[in-house]
């Protein structure tokens, strides 16, 4: 199978960006699916204090670095290469990778591409998309609502969402759901991966002393945050191996 | 009157009582009860890391009517049945089914939702109940005290356990008697509940 490259992006801080990344990787961990990540968030990348085994802090400017992610996909044996874009800088990213042929290869069918896009609440987030829509063809692309605050965002209507999306008309949409305020916080402090809190396992491997109930919530999150992720055409496509569903 | 039991009967129960503000468990057994707002995430985590936490014991938790519902959803969301099950506990619901049929629907809901151990109906005589008396399994009846005993009863200054060790002195004799029948009820019921889990555990493996 292919390898398959997600970057995670926003074109501004404090959406939650870093947070889907870290739902797609515990996503893919529950499912048994063998991910490396990469966080751009030079110098100090968060993803790597919940995933130092799978992560790596990169500069994406940087052209060794590039190349760390970028050349060594198929033989990383590694079917999923996960990278956390900088906030602010999605823009900046899809341009250097369209510059250097990146792009090119995703439609060439050298691997799968996809870019979560993770949008904020407000309805200038939709500009953003119309920005980068000239770099999507030939990737998969989702947008990512993160409502894990219990964020209002604004309301797409129809119309709205077809002018939009007419630059993109395979886009597919997600949203993040909620989760308790309390179970967020303390998964942060125990600096653990979700799995790793609903399994009440510490950082060091030792059994840990989460609360039952906010573990109870982080697993409801993950099941809720499972059904979005399992209607991406893109994630379904690596779950399936690619072979499309037997049908019953 | 179940905590009483349990602690006639040697037993070691803590009390979780979610009446809030009023908690009136909590005045009736100070040392041995906490208040909790269900409501709240730092409530449910009062009362189920303390549970989790500490195994081995007893514990009564007493949910108010408007809070059953939301209680019991949350149980099964958390999977505490599950959990409990796990570190040993054994799960008794006990259910008072009165004269609507929403509440024996609700409580076959809480049935199916959690699977508790045993799910025991309680008729209260003084409301009324849907339930007739033929019925498999346990059952608890309540049967009418006279307002005037229950008037002493529910005072927290009064102990239905020095009641039932003997100490007669807070009623008349004729309060005594009526209060002596009432319990033998009562109590008798409650004594059921160990032979009844026993059963169960036979039935179940």
């Amino acid at each position: 199978m292919k390898p398959t490259l997600i970057l995670v992006g926003a074109d501004k801080g404090g959406v939650g960006k870093t947070t889907v990344s870290r739902a797609l990787l515990d996503f893919f961990a529950r499912k048994n699916v063998l991910t490396r990540a990469f966080d751009t968030e030079n110098p100090r990348g968060t993803l790597k204090r919940f995933y130092p085994a799978i992560s790596e802090i990169i500069d994406l400017g940087n052209v060794a670095h590039q190349m760390k992610v970028l050349d060594t996909m198929e033989t990383a044996n590694v079917p999923v290469t996960v990278v956390d874009l900088k906030a602010g800088n999605m823009s900046y990213a899809l341009d250097m990778f369209d510059r250097i042929g990146v792009l090119e290869a995703a439609r060439a069918g050298v691997f799968n591409l996809g870019l979560f896009h993770v949008i904020g609440p407000s309805i200038a987030s939709l500009d953003e998309i119309a920005e980068i829509a000239k770099y999507m063809p030939g990737v998969n692309y989702v947008v990512a609502r993160n409502f894990i605050n219990e964020t209002n965002f604004f309301e797409w209507d129809a119309a709205t969402q077809r002018k939009y999306f007419a630059a993109i008309p395979k886009a597919q949409e997600i949203a993040v759901p909620k989760l308790n305020e309390m179970a967020y916080e303390q998964v942060d402090l125990a600096g653990v991966t979700f799995k790793d809190f609903i399994d009440n396992q510490a950082a060091d491997g030792s059994p840990g002393k989460f609360s039952f109930v906010l573990r109870g919530y982080v697993r409801k999150w993950c099941s809720e945050i499972d059904e979005q992720f399992a209607h991406v055409k893109l994630v379904q496509d690596l779950l399936t191996g690619g072979r499309a569903p037997q049908v019953q | 009157m179940l905590v009483d039991y349990l602690l006639l009967d040697g037993h070691d129960p803590f009390i979780i009582d979610a009446n809030v503000p009023e908690g009136h468990l909590r005045s009736v057994f100070p040392g041995r009860t906490a208040l909790v707002d269900f409501d709240q995430v730092q409530g449910q985590m009062t009362m189920f890391d303390t549970i989790l936490g500490s195994l081995g014991r007893d514990y009564v938790i007493d949910i108010p009517a408007p809070q059953s519902e939301h209680f019991f959803a949350s149980l099964k969301e958390l999977n505490f049945a599950e959990e409990a099950t796990r570190v040993g506990f054994q799960l008794v619901v006990l259910f008072i089914v009165d004269k609507d049929f929403a509440s024996l629907n609700a409580a076959e809901d809480v049935r199916a939702a959690i699977a508790p151990n045993l799910l025991i109906p309680v008729r209260n005589a003084y409301v009324g109940s849907v339930l007739g008396s033929a019925q498999n399994g346990l059952m608890i009846d309540m049967p009418i005290l006279d307002r005037e005993v229950m008037s002493i009863v529910e005072d927290r200054r009064f102990s239905l356990r020095a009641f039932v060790l003997g100490d007669e002195s807070r009623l008349s004799p004729p309060a005594s008697k009526k209060l002596k029948i009432f319990l033998l009820a009562v109590l008798s019921a409650f004594g059921d509940i160990e032979p009844a889990l026993s059963l169960s555990r036979l039935k179940n493996g």
